[in-house]
């Protein structure tokens, strides 16, 4: 990023100064910034103990930096890559600087990806965190998009779970463009076209046996 | 010449979760040190010269630097103190500092105090907290929890290396049913019962191939480690002291699908290696370890250790890493039953963090007591029996683990 140096009325300025014009807030209604509050307290019968419940509640700013442009890609239906133009590497997660020591450092180039993929590894969750409970059960894939050196873990969707195969060719599927966030969770894999799933077999019967539970306990939660 | 490392005492609250315990971190901290105190009737704190802490998450305690807290209650303030932070391997990392200091000549008796309060928010919460340690921007919203992105990695690895469900889930048996005869374990103080490979089987799905049983417990816990140079261990515990002989410390990517193809392990280790399914920080350091202390055929050589059994099916791999076993083997190394406490090299009689607990900050160092126990002859008196004592034992393998496999250390200690 070159140095640009604003001149104002007001003062010099010695960085540059990016400036945010496009906003957007999708803050869901009633969610207010609280600070530190605390809501309530427990203490046992025999008074020995207590238990206080502080509440916590603060907005973070992620500034994407140089990351920026993967991020604003996804807004843009894109996977953006970078490349080194040293040794040719690809990194999608990006890299903004190339990993190989011999390469020194290098500030990598941003390029634009296929949206296809490949199954290294993958998962069925039938537990998760807070915020992902209720999308349960979730097929975590790690998948190598196009030329990648790595493997990048998202969902897949559009399958059983007990379907999954290590290899399986993958397609990119962004959510509908007013639904993007600017965030990973803006696209999703799904099965390319034309992949069939391979018989039935005792593994996917397992795989079947432990997820099955999962859809009847999700319905459950509030 | 660096000076020797040695270890002299230890202790750990009992590890829990929810309003069961008794301590508050500060509290918990002083009763470890006393239980040590007791053990040793010549450690006084006034011997101290720096204290580490190993604390992992601020987000659990809603306090930041809460060692200050711990240090001020203790009545040591004037003396030197900072804290280690490295994810699960922060005990492991906040030893490591201790034995550097001490190799150095710059310090002579140093407190390692480690604790986690994991149960200040709902499990699901907490499982989320401690995924805000992989990559936030990329994983946290997609797979959420550490269970989910160690199955994606032991899924593959189990294929590759033909070790099942069932083989893995005897390892989870082996840990809580070593938990029975430790009455500060979370298994033995909560569910309280032997389980077997049904059962492991049986209990609910985390993340396939990944059990509610193939999973280590989340904890609050404290626990307090003395580590010192060989003359004041000389003075203090002449016959129980246990010295670190090795020691090695390395470093894998944070994100598990980074490694694929990273230059400096294909450097290290030529291509495809530690690929997404072993743990190459494990490896390398516990190379490094071995070498230190002379070390050429560990599974001879080792008589046991306390390793980082997150799930079953990293113990499995741990196994591996530390060159107990290969691909060709390791299933049949896990059949033979070479780990559990009549096999050629027991692991985690103390339970592990499968049967002990897993209060972060606190797990490593209750590692390193484990195993000091072992090697000064104090099992009998920590434990219920002697059915987890490794008899005789005179070298032992502590091993710590963060991340995704992100920071591996590995300690060989050794009877004096």
């Amino acid at each position: 990023m070159p140095q640009v140096i604003v001149m104002n009325k007001k003062k010099k300025k010695f960085a540059y100064e990016p400036n945010f014009t496009e906003k957007k807030d999708y803050r869901p209604a009633g969610v207010k910034e609280m600070g530190l509050s605390f809501v309530g307290h427990e203490i046992s019968d025999d008074r020995l103990n207590m238990n206080q419940f502080l509440h916590y509640d603060q907005l973070y700013i992620i500034r994407h930096g140089w990351n920026s442009p993967f991020f604003i890609g996804l807004l843009d239906g894109k996977i953006l890559g970078t490349r080194c133009p040293n040794c040719g590497d690809t990194w999608v997660p990006i890299r903004t600087h190339c990993w190989n020591l011999d390469c020194n450092l290098e500030k990598t180039q941003w390029v634009q990806m296929p949206l296809s993929a490949k199954v290294h590894t993958w998962t069925v969750a039938g537990w998760s965190g807070r915020s992902s409970l209720k999308r349960l059960p979730i097929i975590l894939v790690y998948a190598v998009i196009g030329d990648s050196k790595v493997a990048i873990a998202n969902e897949l969707h559009g399958i059983s779970p007990w379907d999954v195969e290590f290899g399986m060719p993958l397609e990119i599927v962004f959510k509908p463009k007013d639904e993007r966030i600017g965030a990973i969770t803006d696209f999703h894999f799904e099965p390319a076209d034309g992949w069939k799933p391979s018989p039935m077999n005792k593994e996917k019967m397992r795989i079947k046996k432990l997820v099955e539970p999962v859809y009847e306990w999700v319905k459950t939660i509030k | 010449m660096s000076k020797k490392v040695c270890i002299i005492g230890g202790a750990t609250t009992p590890f829990d979760y929810g309003p069961t315990g008794f301590e508050s971190i500060e509290g918990g901290a002083a009763e470890c040190v006393k239980e040590t105190r007791a053990d040793l009737p010549d450690f006084s704190l006034r011997d101290l010269d720096f204290m580490i802490y190993s604390h992992f998450s601020v987000h659990f305690g809603h306090q930041l630097a809460p060692e200050w807290i711990i240090h001020d209650h203790l009545g040591l303030v004037g003396l030197p103190h900072f804290r280690v932070e490295n994810g699960g391997n922060t005990g492991g990392s906040a030893l490591y500092a201790a034995a550097l200091a001490i190799m150095s000549g710059h310090h002579d008796v140093i407190g390692i105090v480690g604790w986690e309060t994991m149960d200040s928010v709902s499990q699901s919460q907490g499982s989320e907290f401690i995924a805000m340690a992989s990559d936030t921007r990329y994983e946290l919203m997609v797979g959420g929890i550490y269970p989910i992105y160690y199955a994606a990695m032991a899924n593959k690895w189990m294929k590759d290396n033909n070790v099942t469900e069932e083989d893995v889930a005897s390892i989870a048996v082996k840990n809580k049913n070593n938990a029975m005869d430790n009455p500060k374990a979370q298994w033995y103080r909560t569910e309280h019962r032997y389980i077997t490979i049904d059962d492991v089987m049986n209990s609910k799905l985390i993340s396939y191939p990944l059990k509610k049983y193939d999973c280590c417990l989340m904890s609050r816990g404290v626990a307090f480690v003395l580590v010192c140079s060989e003359e004041y261990a000389k003075k203090v515990n002449p016959d129980g002291y246990v010295t670190i002989d090795g020691m090695g410390l390395s470093s894998c990517t944070i994100r598990a699908g980074d490694r694929l193809n990273y230059p400096s392990w294909k450097e290290r280790y030529g291509s495809g290696y530690p690929e997404m399914t072993e743990f190459g920080a494990c490896r390398y350091s516990a190379e490094q370890a071995y070498k230190m202390a002379g070390i050429t055929n560990p599974l001879k050589e080792l008589d046991f250790g306390e390793i980082h059994d997150a799930f079953s099916t990293s113990e499995a791999q741990i196994y591996k890493a530390l060159g107990l076993a290969d691909t060709e083997n390791i299933a049949q190394f896990i059949r033979n039953e070479n780990t559990t406490m009549h096999g050629q090299i027991p692991m985690n009689p103390g339970g592990g963090l499968i049967g002990y607990g897993h209060p972060v900050g606190a797990t490593g160092l209750m590692s390193t007591i484990e195993c000091f126990y072992q090697l000064s002859g104090m099992i009998p008196k920590k434990h219920l029996s002697k059915e987890t004592e490794v008899a005789g034992a005179e070298c032992g393998i502590v091993n710590s683990h963060a991340g995704t496999g992100t920071s591996i250390s590995n300690f060989i200690l050794r009877r004096n």
